[in-house]
């Protein structure tokens, strides 16, 4: 019998205990694997280095000039662009959102090369303008199939010709090979948008360009907002990642109030898993003081103290982050529609694990340096 | 029954020999319960923020299907045909009182965050501010008509940069000044700034269209009547409601979908706080296994060493429940707040901390208690007489 199993043979004499405090280490450990991963992806959504929206400096929400898609494009540095109108679509009931853009689609593709879908689809899309293509999530969602011809409605935008809906016929179903967030709008054609919308079809709602390299983002940003300053509708131009980050941001301080969760579920599992630790070595003193009468150093003692603590931590840490792995994996498959994946990076798993580590050593140093400290003679006078 | 209640004391009595385990179990039930209640502050807060907004005697007319005032639009026309509407208050001359507004969004800087936000922008005439309950102004005046000044709403000078009084501020292309703030009792207006409607549709190119219409209702068959008018009336294609349902159809926005989230989390916590419930009553057993097994052997019942057990259970549990209510009245109750509603701007809100929330609260505790409690009593209640010689 060596060491470890004695420290294992510790761990679970009493069963009902160990069980406990790994369910609860475990609870602490999945909170911060499942809200780690929603806040990571909250500060850093996923995104392509080189792709840039230009936006209406006043807000979001207020239009550009047709007549500023062309000439942006002169700005050196720009790969490919294209741009959107916020449709404000929905399906039959107003309250049946659809996340729906009026776009120009050869362009779009070209600036969202994930976008993915059988190139027949594509092509009769592209070259149908009373086509919708509609991303996957958002197709099952309301039950679409290639082919179905689909009235959508806009709570923003009527009819010229006074008629209630837009026919469209989904003509493609796309994927997103990569976590972009977008993959689940409906995409409509512009010049359709155009033609037959009562207002709004002359200006344009936003741009997304790509820009040769992550390093001329910078420049390409400050040249297309240095063409329009001082017009009667200045732009911003940003990364794709900074502007989904502030737009997240508008949903309020989520990433303090998930902070302030962790910590709270750390603090009191801290406080259950440290002084059950205390009350554990307290009612083994005797053993302690066999152990040291056997001749086990008082290192030795103070290690094994330590190591049972860790152990448990390690255990339980374990437990709680494969559970988060599932929650994820369940909110995913539950979540579907327009929000990409949300994982547990790397960084959260090692900080996890450094964090299992220093918790094992904060809940078992003081009962560790107490078994250290006890004398035998103690150890055999106390009840 | 004498038992019964010697045994409790007992137990309770001797809570202070187990400090440290009961300590962190009424540590544990109290985080559990703050975070409950803070979450459910948010959810609460708004909605009272949203209900004290709408008014019954005030109609409001958006184009059909558009839901939100950002989304629609209507005409000068159309506004001048309910002017003259059934069913619309009058004024000494004879004008029915309306009121004919544009909602445009731009960008506010938070204070807190330092980041862009959405920020609601309301163009009025001068009907406007009085047909909001409770409207004064806290300080200045009212910006004159024609020129490009703001009042400002108190949430927005609490929560945004740059809009104190006198200060001139630059929203996307256009300056603007400050010429006063308003307060109209903690309603979703005061995250709103206001400015002068013609000045608005100006500078935003907005012609002389408008995105929604108020109108003060003559009596409460008002509203029947003008639905009536704008149903016969064929160039007029509206959504007619009270002020009050309008705001009462508004979901809690972002703030309703954190809130929700209150209920997983505590309820994952209060299964550790459970846990540690259960390991410190299981100790308070094992240490008075003795103690039991003696009262039971001079004639105390098996039930009696199970209700003593319950109620330090349940007595650490509620005295963490008081905590935690406590931690959540001190810390979030008042707490300023901002997130984005349905109009897509951002609403300022005081945090509130609700009776029914706190019952909800302690319920939880007592809960965790009585689970956490259930499995050590039946341990006590079933001691065998003979461990009066063990130890």
């Amino acid at each position: 019998m060596n060491r470890l199993t004695l420290v294992r043979k510790n761990l679970f004499r009493k069963k009902t205990r160990s069980t406990l405090l790994l369910l609860s280490i475990a609870i602490a450990f999945l909170l911060y694997g499942a809200l780690g991963a929603f806040n990571q992806f909250w500060e850093d959504p996923p995104q392509a280095p080189t792709r840039l929206v230009t936006l209406n400096k006043i807000n979001f929400t207020q239009p550009l000039p047709y007549a500023y898609y062309n000439r942006l494009q002169s700005v050196d540095g720009i790969v490919a662009a294209s741009h959107a109108n916020w449709f404000g679509g929905y399906f039959r009931e107003p309250t049946n959102v659809v996340t729906s853009f009026a776009v120009e689609p050869e362009s779009w593709f070209t600036v969202y090369p994930e976008f993915d879908m059988p190139a027949d689809q594509r092509a009769r899309f592209i070259s149908d303008r009373t086509c919708m293509a509609a991303g996957a999530p958002i197709a099952e969602q309301y039950g679409w199939s290639v082919g179905d011809r689909v009235p959508l409605q806009s709570n923003i935008f009527t009819r010229a010709d006074g008629a209630e809906a837009w026919q469209l016929e989904v003509c493609a179903i796309y994927t997103s090979t990569a976590d972009t967030a977008g993959a689940g709008a409906v995409l409509l054609h512009y010049e359709l948008f155009r033609e037959t919308a009562s207002f709004g079809g002359n200006s344009l709602g936003w741009f997304v360009l790509l820009t040769e390299d992550a390093a001329l983002n910078e420049s390409v940003s400050r040249g297309i907002d240095d063409m329009f300053a001082n017009s009667s509708a200045e732009t911003e131009t940003s990364t794709e990642a900074a502007f989904n980050q502030a737009f997240l941001e508008q949903f309020g301080d989520i990433a303090t109030i998930l902070s302030l969760v962790i910590g709270a579920a750390f603090v009191s599992i801290l406080i259950i898993v440290g002084t059950t630790m205390v009350l554990s070595i307290a009612e083994r003193t005797k053993e302690i003081g066999v152990l040291k009468t056997l001749g086990f150093r008082n290192n030795a003692v103070f290690g094994m103290v330590l190591a049972e603590s860790v152990f448990l931590s390690l255990l339980g840490g374990l437990i709680g982050l494969g559970l988060a792995a599932g929650l994820l994996a369940a909110a995913e498959a539950g979540l579907g529609d327009a929000f990409p994946p949300i994982v547990m990076t790397v960084e959260i798993v090692g900080s996890a694990v450094a964090l299992m580590l220093l918790f094992g050593l904060i809940t078992g140093v003081i009962p560790a340096a107490s078994a250290l400290r006890l004398k035998i003679i103690d150890a055999f006078s106390k009840g | 029954m004498r038992q019964t209640l010697a045994v409790i004391s007992l137990n309770l009595k001797s809570i202070p020999r187990r400090l440290g385990m009961s300590t962190a179990t009424i540590g544990a039930v109290a985080l559990v319960v703050a975070v409950l209640l803070g979450f459910q502050a948010i959810g609460n807060g708004f909605r009272a923020t949203a209900e004290r907004s709408g008014a019954e005697d005030i109609a409001i007319m958006l184009r059909e299907g558009s839901q939100a005032e950002l989304n629609s639009g209507l005409s000068r026309d159309q506004a001048r045909l309910i002017e003259v509407a059934d069913g619309v208050a009058r004024d000494e001359t004879d004008n029915g009182i309306i009121s004919a507004e544009l909602y445009v969004i731009v960008d506010g800087v938070l204070r807190g965050a330092q980041t862009e936000a959405n920020l609601g922008l309301r163009g009025l005439e001068a009907n406007g501010p009085g047909m909001r309950q409770g409207f004064r102004l806290v300080e200045g005046r009212m910006f004159s008509p024609g020129a490009a000044e703001l009042i400002v709403g108190e949430g927005v000078q609490r929560e945004f940069l740059g809009f104190e009084l006198g200060q001139e501020i630059r929203l996307g292309t256009n300056n603007w000044t400050v010429v006063g703030i308003f307060s109209t009792g903690g309603t979703v207006f005061d995250s709103e700034v206001w400015s002068d409607l013609g000045v608005l549709q100006n500078l935003y190119q907005r012609g002389s269209s408008v995105q929604s219409v108020r109108a003060r209702l003559t009596s409460p068959d008002g509203l029947e009547r003008l639905q009536a008018y704008v149903e016969n009336e064929p160039r007029l294609n509206l959504d007619v409601q009270t002020e009050a349902e309008f705001f009462a159809g508004q979901s809690s926005g972002t703030a309703g979908v954190i809130s929700s989230l209150g209920w997983p989390l505590s309820i994952v916590m209060a299964i550790g706080a459970l846990a540690g419930a259960w390991n410190t009553l299981y100790s308070s057993v094992d240490a008075r296994a003795r103690e039991i097994a003696t009262l039971r052997a001079i004639g105390f019942s098996g039930f009696s060493a199970f209700i003593g057990t319950m109620a330090e259970a349940v007595m650490l549990s509620a005295i963490g429940g008081a905590v935690g209510t406590g931690i959540a009245v001190l810390f979030f109750n008042g707490l300023s707040f901002q997130g984005l509603g349905d109009s897509f701007t951002q609403v300022v809100f005081d945090l509130s901390v609700t009776w029914d929330s706190i019952e909800t609260g302690i319920t939880l505790a007592i809960m965790v208690g009585v689970f956490g409690g259930i499995f050590p009593a039946i341990r006590a209640a079933r001691m065998p007489i003979l461990a009066v010689h063990r130890g």
